[in-house]
């Protein structure tokens, strides 16, 4: 887990989509979202989930190790950033092995595009766009030291497991106390499809 | 950094290998080309051992670039493509379509900015219009001779056969002896915009790095101004600081050709991988392969796309490749999922 990052607490998320409004002001992309606000069970519950570049560290970035054409550079702070527009050649690897479901893709200009933990704010110390306007704390800017500061008994993970991987990341989600020496579920292997058990 | 690490040993001795046989055959193509040095300028030999060493760099990055799992699998699959007999039998124009579509007009840049687009369209043609000119120049395969000495009337020969005959007073020698000076010309204005944008765009100016986004603008700026200066010296100095400048242009075009297979430039090598991966996807679009996400079934892109990427995965030890048969969103949704689920019942 890098210094100052983001944590992320889905249990604060209250979908106002302020974090998405204000990720199109960020002068790396500017017009264009790059946080993903999800409705993990629309119309029957309002958890919603924002999802920003987890910055993954072990394995470090798979976006950028299935790149073919080595566009995606990870900085020495940890920070993957966004595909290189000279090289990136919008093949979409790394949109789909992701396995955050991160990146996003510009068919039309043959470009991959995703967050990159506003680095013209954040290489000079300020909080991102989605963590300075999230109004209830859901995003976080931050050391774990100072999260703690603010929200006492509050506990982080920077570990999520799917299947049988690990992927160790960069930002972290904020778990309930007796989580914390678990990884965060990522989602796979897959229970449930649309209601169906898909167990085998 | 980029992702990935060192470079194993025998990929760095296969990549040695390619650029020793591919500088060989240049400089064997020179000799031949200049039927035995006769036709070979001396005075642009900077030049052609330049081009030797770019020949040897360019090589040794391309097979360090294919032995990657990402490029490896899609090398395999894009030349698979491009010459299957069977691919040309169906859609004749679809690869010359999209070299001219993708190589040359980069239709894709219009599509980011239409400033970078007619920027990035006048270096190219101008960078186009100079290698035609001064690869083959500096290599000896091109030749001016005048039967008179002095002219007006030049042939222009090939590896010493004669291609075409003119007058250089006229509209076509003007044009002939000022190939260079145009693609100055389209090269200043484009690059000029570029640099412009690396001051003053934000989005330009972030994580961006001296050497390899500002480098290349100014080398290109600086071949292009010592180029004009040298016609500018000849017609209106009576050559006056010629040697200077010529010396000054010499050595940033041999920097530049240097550079090329291990900075920005080294783009203008790796593009054409596109239109391979495009032709890879097209074939199985071609086919109706399309593979469906299995949550959402949205679809996500070919059948054989999602194979080779979990090929790739595979080969890169990533164990979650089953996960690429899901679509972003749903990969999100289900994760979101499992926290509500497992981690905190209260999210919900």
């Amino acid at each position: 887990m890098m210094g100052r990052t983001i944590f992320i607490d889905p249990g604060r998320c209250i979908g106002c989509q302020a974090c998405v409004s204000a990720c199109r002001e960020c002068d790396s992309h500017r017009g264009k979202s790059m946080i993903h606000l999800d409705y993990t069970d629309e119309g029957q519950s309002v958890a919603s989930l924002p999802t920003v570049c987890m910055h993954c560290e072990d394995p470090v970035a798979p976006c950028a190790e299935v790149c073919p054409a080595d566009a995606i550079l990870v900085t020495a702070d940890g920070v993957v950033q966004q595909a290189d527009t000279t090289r990136c050649i919008g093949c979409a690897n790394c949109v789909n092995a992701c396995p955050f479901g991160v990146p996003k893709i510009d068919l039309q200009a043959k470009l991959q595009m995703k967050c990159n933990l506003c680095y013209d704010r954040t290489a000079y110390g300020l909080a991102p766009m989605c963590a300075t306007v999230c109004p209830t704390g859901a995003l976080f800017y931050g050391t774990a030291e100072e999260l703690q500061a603010e929200r006492p008994g509050v506990q982080v993970a920077d570990s999520f497991v799917f299947g049988e991987s690990e992927v160790r990341t960069g930002v972290a989600m904020v778990v309930p106390a007796d989580r914390v020496q678990w990884p965060v579920p990522g989602g796979l292997p897959v229970v449930e499809i649309n209601g169906k058990d898909v167990r085998r | 950094m980029r992702a990935g690490g060192l470079v194993p040993r025998s990929v760095t001795g296969r990549a040695t290998a390619a650029g020793v046989i591919v500088s060989l055959l240049l400089v064997v193509a020179i000799v031949l080309g200049s039927r035995f040095l006769e036709h070979f300028d001396s005075a642009l030999l900077p030049y052609a051992v330049a081009t030797v060493f770019l020949a040897f760099g360019v090589a040794y990055r391309y097979t360090v670039w294919v032995s990657a799992p990402g490029a490896k699998r899609l090398f395999k699959k894009g030349w698979g493509s491009l010459f299957s007999v069977d691919n040309f039998r169906r859609a004749p124009t679809a690869l010359p379509k999209m070299i001219a579509t993708y190589l040359g007009f980069q239709k894709f840049l219009g599509a980011r900015s239409h400033a970078r687009w007619a920027a990035h369209q006048l270096i190219f043609w101008g960078c186009i219009l100079a290698s035609l000119i001064t690869f083959p120049l500096t290599w000896g395969w091109f030749t001016f001779t005048s039967g008179t000495g002095s002219g007006p009337g030049y042939e222009m020969r090939i590896w010493g056969f004669k291609i075409i005959g003119f007058d250089s007073l006229d509209f076509l020698g003007w044009l002939m002896f000022h190939g260079l000076d145009i693609a100055a010309v389209l090269v200043i204005p484009g690059t000029s915009y570029f640099l412009w944008r690396r001051m003053k765009d934000r989005g330009a100016v972030t994580g961006q790095r001296f050497g390899y986004d500002l480098v290349p603008l100014i080398a290109l700026i600086v071949i292009s101004v010592t180029g004009l200066l040298l016609t500018f010296s000849s017609i209106f100095l009576h050559g006056g600081g010629y040697e200077f400048l010529a010396i000054l242009h010499m050595v940033a075009v041999v920097f530049t050709l240097i550079y090329i297979p291990f900075g920005k430039f080294f783009h203008i090598v790796q593009r054409p991988a596109a239109v391979g991966m495009q032709l890879f996807k097209y074939t199985g679009r071609q086919d109706d392969e399309v593979f469906s996400c299995r949550r959402c079934e949205e679809p996500i892109d070919t059948t054989p796309y999602v194979d080779n990427l979990r090929g790739t995965m595979r080969d890169l030890s990533l164990g979650f490749d089953e996960w690429a048969e899901y679509c972003p969103r749903c990969k999100r949704v289900l994760r979101g999922s499992a926290y509500l689920s497992q981690v905190k019942k209260g999210f919900k």
